[in-house]
C-alpha cells in the first residue's frame, strides 16, 4: 500500500501544490507497483471535501482523522502514522497551505522507524529501490535511493496533479471514505482566515525623477547591508533578534508571532 | 448519471436519452451564480456550480460598496456571518481638478447597526461565502473546471461541456453566470452585438495601512468605513474613480471608458499614480503598501446592451447579463448579482417542477427581473451611464464648478466680492460651456435623478 499524506487548509480551502505533488507521485506509484494509494489527512470536518478530491483523482479509498482545531506536529504525525501504518511508502509535502513548518513528514518517519527522503524535487517512484532527487542549500542537489519503507516530502514542482474528470467529480466517493477520530486539539479562539502580512507604513522614496525614487526602494549605489554577528548571552540574543524584528518592521507592539503548527 | 449519446461541432448537439446528470448547472460561483444555486437546490433541485477558478471568488474583484439588503430574502440575519470589512458610515462624492478638490459629504451612523447599508469586502471572501451557503443547502461545487461551450438538442440548450476529461454535463437548465465577457450568453446568441463602448475597466490598487491609520485619516473607529467616489481624477479619460476603506486597507482606482483609454494610449496604472499624487488623496493613502493590484471590465451601459437573458433551457444573470448600475451617484453590481441570481434560481424551479425549461417556460424570470428593483432601476436610470460618462460632464463640468467655487471662496481685498451669477457666467464661458447645453443637461439630469 502506498500512503499520500495531505493537510488541508481553511485559509486556502484546499491542499499546497507541494500536497498535490504527494498525490500525484502516491497515484503514480501505486500505479506502477499495483498497489492500493490510500489518501490520509488530519483536519476539521470540512477537509472530508478535498479528500473527496483525491479519490476522484484516482485514489483507493481515503483516511479522514477528524480533529477539530489546530494540532503540533507531532500529535499530526502520531494521528497519521496509525493510519498509514501498512504503507510502505508515504509520500508527503513538503509544506502545507497554511505555512506550517514542514515538519510532519521527518516526525513520521521518526515514529515509523524508516527511512526518510525530504525536500524531493524529482522522482520516479517504482518498485524498491528507487532513486529521488532532493534539494540541498547552496544549489546542491543529492540523489538518495529509496530501499525500503520511508516517507518522502515532494516540493510543489516535483509532480502535477492529474486532472479528475468531471464524473469522478460529480460522483459519491462517501463508501471509499473512513472517518476515525482524532485526538483533542488546541481549539483556536480566532477564525481562520487567508494569511496577510502586517500592514504597515512605508515612507515615500525620496528623488525628484523616477529613476532616482526606483533607485532609493532599491537602495542601488549604497553598500549591501550586511549580516551582524554578536556573542551574547541567550536572553540578551533573543532580546537583540526581537529588537532587529521590530525595527525591520516584521514585528509590531511588542506582539511576537503565533507558534508553528503542523 | 446518464452521459450524451452524441456531441458534435464546438458546443456539441446532444441526441439520445434525455435524463439529465443534473436538474440545473449553474456556470460561475460569483455572487449570482451562488444566489441562483442557493435557491434551487434549496428547492431539492439537483444543483452543479462550477467555477473555473480554484475556489469561488478567487477570479472576481469589485471596486467599491456591496449593499446586501437583497439578502434579507435568503440568508436571515446575514449581517452575522457574512465576511465584511467595514460597514459604511461616510459616503463623500469627490469632484477633483488638478489641483482643486470639492466633496459633498454625508455621515449616517444609523449605517452602522443591523441591517446595515453598505459594506466593504473583499470578493474572494464574500463570493466563497456565498458559495458554501450553496453547497450547505445541497448544491455540488465543483472548482478549477471551465465551462469551454453549450450543448445543444437542436435550439435547446441542454448542458455544457467542461475542460475536465469526461466533461459533458447535461441539466435541465443552465444558468449562465460567467461573468462580464459572457461566453455562454454569446453563444446563446443571446448579445445582438458587442460594442467596446459599452465597457469601462476597473483597475484597483489595495494599499495596506494599520487600522489605526485608517481611523485617523478617515475621521472613523470600530468597524465604521468610507466610500469616497470621485467624478475627475482620471486623467481625461472619461470615467471616474474611487477610495473606500477596508481594515487594514484602502482600494483605490478608476473606472476608464475602453476606447477613450485606448485612444489616448494611457495606462491605468500611470492614471492611479496620479490619482494618488493628487494633494486631496495623497495624505489618505499615503505609505500604503501596495498588496494587490486588480483590474475587471465593468458592463456600464445598462439597459442599451443588456442581453435577452432567457433562452429555451437557459437564464442568464449578474454581470453575464449586463446587470450591473453605473449611474454617477449610484455604482452598484453585486446587490444586482445576487438578485438576479436569486430570481433566476426562483423561476428554474417553477420551470424545473412544471416541465417546461423551453423560453415560455423560464419566462418567469424575466418578469422578475422586470417587477423588482433590477429592471425598474435600470429603466429609471437609463440614460444616467452616458449623461454621466458625456464629455461636458466628465472634461468641462468639473473646472466650471472647482473655479466657481473657489472665487467664491476667495478673498481678493481690497476688491469687493463679486456676485455668483458673475462668477458662474465667467466660469461657463471659461469652461466653453453653451447656455443651452447647460440647460439640456441639466434637463436630463432632472429626468435621469428625478
Amino acid at each position: 500500500m502506498i500512503a499520500a499524506c495531505l493537510k488541508w487548509s481553511a485559509a486556502t480551502g484546499g491542499w499546497s501544490a507541494a500536497d498535490q505533488a504527494a498525490l500525484e507521485l502516491g497515484l503514480q506509484h501505486a500505479e506502477r507497483t499495483g498497489t492500493d494509494c490510500v489518501a490520509v489527512t488530519v483536519g476539521p470536518a470540512a477537509a472530508a471535501g478535498a479528500l473527496g478530491e483525491a479519490l476522484a483523482c484516482g485514489a483507493s479509498r481515503a483516511v479522514h482523522v477528524v480533529v477539530d482545531g489546530d494540532l503540533p506536529s507531532w500529535d499530526t504525525a502520531v494521528a497519521l502514522s496509525a493510519a498509514v501504518a501498512e504503507a510502505i511508502t508515504v509520500w508527503c509535502g513538503d509544506y502545507s497551505a497554511d505555512r506550517g513548518s514542514g515538519s510532519v513528514p521527518a516526525y513520521l518517519a521518526a515514529l515509523r522507524h524508516c527511512e526518510q527522503a525530504l525536500g524531493v524535487v524529482e522522482a520516479r517512484p517504482g518498485s524498491l529501490p528507487f532513486e529521488v532527487l532532493r534539494r540541498l542549500d547552496g544549489g546542491r542537489r543529492e540523489r538518495v535511493s529509496v530501499t525500503g519503507p520511508a516517507v518522502v516530502s515532494v516540493e510543489g514542482a516535483a509532480a502535477r496533479l492529474r486532472r479528475a474528470s468531471l464524473r469522478a467529480q460529480l460522483a459519491d466517493h462517501s463508501a471509499r471514505l473512513t472517518t476515525v477520530a482524532g485526538p483533542p486539539a488546541d481549539h483556536l479562539d480566532a477564525p481562520v482566515v487567508a494569511y496577510r502580512p502586517r500592514a504597515r507604513q512605508l515612507p515615500a522614496p525620496a528623488g525628484a525623477v523616477a529613476l532616482d525614487r526606483i533607485g532609493a526602494i532599491l537602495h542601488s549605489g549604497t553598500p549591501a547591508r550586511r549580516g551582524e554577528t554578536v556573542e551574547l548571552e541567550p536572553p540578551a540574543a533573543a532580546a537583540a533578534i526581537l529588537d532587529a524584528l521590530t525595527r525591520w518592521g516584521y514585528r509590531a507592539g511588542g506582539a511576537a508571532p503565533g507558534g508553528a503548527t503542523s | 448519471m446518464t452521459a450524451p449519446t452524441t456531441t458534435t461541432g464546438p458546443g456539441g448537439d446532444v441526441t439520445g436519452p434525455h435524463l439529465t446528470d443534473a436538474d440545473v448547472v449553474v456556470v460561475g460561483g460569483g455572487p449570482a451564480g451562488s444566489c441562483a444555486a442557493l435557491v434551487a437546490a434549496r428547492a431539492g433541485l439537483r444543483v452543479v456550480l462550477l467555477e473555473r477558478g480554484p475556489f469561488p471568488g478567487s477570479k472576481n474583484m469589485y471596486g467599491g460598496v456591496v449593499y446586501p439588503r437583497i439578502l434579507d430574502q435568503l440568508i436571515p440575519q446575514w449581517w452575522t456571518q457574512a465576511p465584511v470589512q467595514r460597514w459604511i458610515t461616510r459616503r463623500s462624492t469627490m469632484l477633483l481638478t488638478d489641483t482643486q478638490a470639492m466633496s459633498v459629504d454625508f455621515r449616517s451612523q444609523a449605517w452602522a447597526a443591523a441591517p446595515h447599508n453598505g459594506a466593504t469586502a473583499v470578493r474572494p471572501e464574500w463570493d466563497r461565502w456565498l458559495a458554501e451557503e450553496a453547497a450547505a443547502a445541497g448544491a455540488q461545487v465543483v472548482c478549477s473546471t471551465t465551462v469551454t461551450g453549450l450543448l445543444r438538442d437542436g435550439h435547446r440548450i441542454v448542458g455544457v461541456r467542461t475542460d475536465r476529461p469526461d466533461g459533458d454535463l447535461t441539466a435541465r437548465v443552465v444558468v449562465a453566470c460567467d461573468g462580464v465577457n459572457s461566453f455562454l450568453a454569446k453563444q446563446a446568441g443571446l448579445y445582438e452585438h458587442a460594442d467596446a463602448a459599452h465597457y469601462t475597466v476597473g483597475v484597483k490598487e489595495t494599499l495596506a495601512l494599520p487600522k489605526a491609520t485608517i481611523d485617523e485619516r478617515f475621521n472613523v473607529r470600530d468597524r465604521d468605513g468610507v466610500d469616497i467616489e470621485i467624478l475627475g481624477g482620471t486623467g481625461g479619460v472619461n470615467g471616474g474613480a474611487f477610495l473606500y476603506t477596508n481594515l487594514e486597507s484602502v482600494s483605490v482606482g478608476v473606472v476608464l471608458k475602453v476606447p477613450k483609454l485606448a485612444a489616448q494610449q494611457r495606462r491605468p496604472e500611470e492614471i492611479i499614480a496620479a490619482l494618488k499624487a493628487h494633494p486631496a488623496i495623497t495624505p489618505l493613502v499615503d505609505g500604503g503598501e501596495l498588496v494587490e493590484y486588480s483590474a475587471h471590465l465593468i458592463p456600464e451601459a445598462g439597459l442599451a446592451m443588456m442581453p435577452k437573458v432567457v433562452a429555451d433551457g437557459m437564464v442568464v444573470a449578474g454581470d453575464a447579463a449586463a446587470l450591473c448600475l453605473a449611474a454617477g451617484i449610484w455604482l452598484e453590481g453585486v446587490n444586482f448579482a445576487m438578485a438576479s441570481g436569486m430570481y433566476a434560481g426562483e423561476s428554474v424551479v417553477e420551470a424545473v417542477r412544471a416541465g417546461d425549461v423551453s423560453e415560455t417556460g423560464l419566462a418567469g424570470y424575466r418578469r422578475r427581473l422586470a417587477d423588482s428593483f433590477v429592471l425598474r432601476d435600470h429603466r429609471k436610470l437609463r440614460r444616467a451611464p452616458s449623461l454621466v460618462l458625456s464629455d461636458r460632464v466628465q472634461h468641462r463640468y468639473p473646472p466650471m464648478i472647482a473655479n466657481t467655487i473657489e472665487r467664491m471662496f476667495r478673498v481678493d481685498n481690497p476688491a469687493p466680492k463679486p456676485g455668483l451669477r458673475r462668477i458662474l457666467a465667467e466660469e461657463r464661458k471659461r469652461a466653453g460651456v453653451r447656455v443651452r447645453d447647460l440647460a439640456r443637461d441639466a434637463w436630463d439630469a432632472m429626468r435621469t435623478f428625478g
